[in-house]
């Protein structure tokens, strides 16, 4: 078992989970019912697929965000 | 025939001595620290007044000036001064629209739904510019 602390990036609010190996980002996000947002180490780092196990790619007690999705782009402009 | 010369003695170090006190008195009470939830935004030294947040955009590649209008909608306008080569050869350059004084307008397709996560999407975007 792992601790993780994700912080959810608009509110600052913090919200502890503790996972089993293979939890998914997905599994994380919907157990928070936070199904509209996104979780990635910080804006440095890519977003965890929906599919990701997260187990292998955090540190005990690491904090990871959540952040609702956007993209940079106009109609012509593919995201 | 002796095979142990006695030296004397001498005092532990200090880090030690201090070590074994501890173990002696027993530990202090623990003190919870409190977190402070902050959005990242906050903890990311923008500074929000009325509908307007400035400050900056924050990369492995250095901290690119920025400006944030929030309207009455909840939709935001994200701005970014004087954008880099790397970010002007970017294949999304075309989503930056100039508003004059070097200022543009970074155009979202799909909107944020909070400060925190457009800054973070710009970030991201500014760092792929210079990774590509």
């Amino acid at each position: 078992m792992k601790k993780l602390s994700v912080v959810v990036a608009g509110t600052g609010q913090i919200r502890d989970v503790e996972i089993q190996s293979g939890t998914t980002a997905g599994d994380i996000l919907h157990q928070l019912n936070l199904s509209d947002y996104l979780l990635s180490k910080g804006p440095n780092e890519p977003f965890f697929a929906a599919a990701e196990s997260v187990y292998d790619k955090v540190r005990d007690g690491e904090k990871i965000f959540a952040s609702t999705k956007a993209e940079v782009g106009i109609t012509v402009c593919a995201a | 025939m002796r095979r142990i010369k006695d030296l004397g003695t001498r005092h532990a170090p200090k880090s030690i001595r201090e070590l074994l006190s501890r173990v002696v008195r027993g530990h202090a009470p623990t003190t919870q620290v409190e977190r402070r939830p902050l959005a990242y935004w906050q903890e990311h030294g923008w500074i929000h007044s009325g509908n307007r947040y400035t400050g900056s955009y924050h990369t492995p590649y250095g901290a690119f000036q920025g400006w944030i209008e929030e309207q009455r909608s909840g939709h935001a306008d994200f701005y970014l001064y004087n954008p880099s080569n790397e970010i002007r050869s970017h294949s999304h350059w075309t989503c930056f629209q100039h508003r004059g004084s070097d200022w543009y307008l970074v155009h979202m397709a799909k909107q944020p739904k909070d400060v925190s996560s457009g800054i973070m999407t710009i970030e991201r975007l500014i760092k792929e510019a210079y990774e590509t």
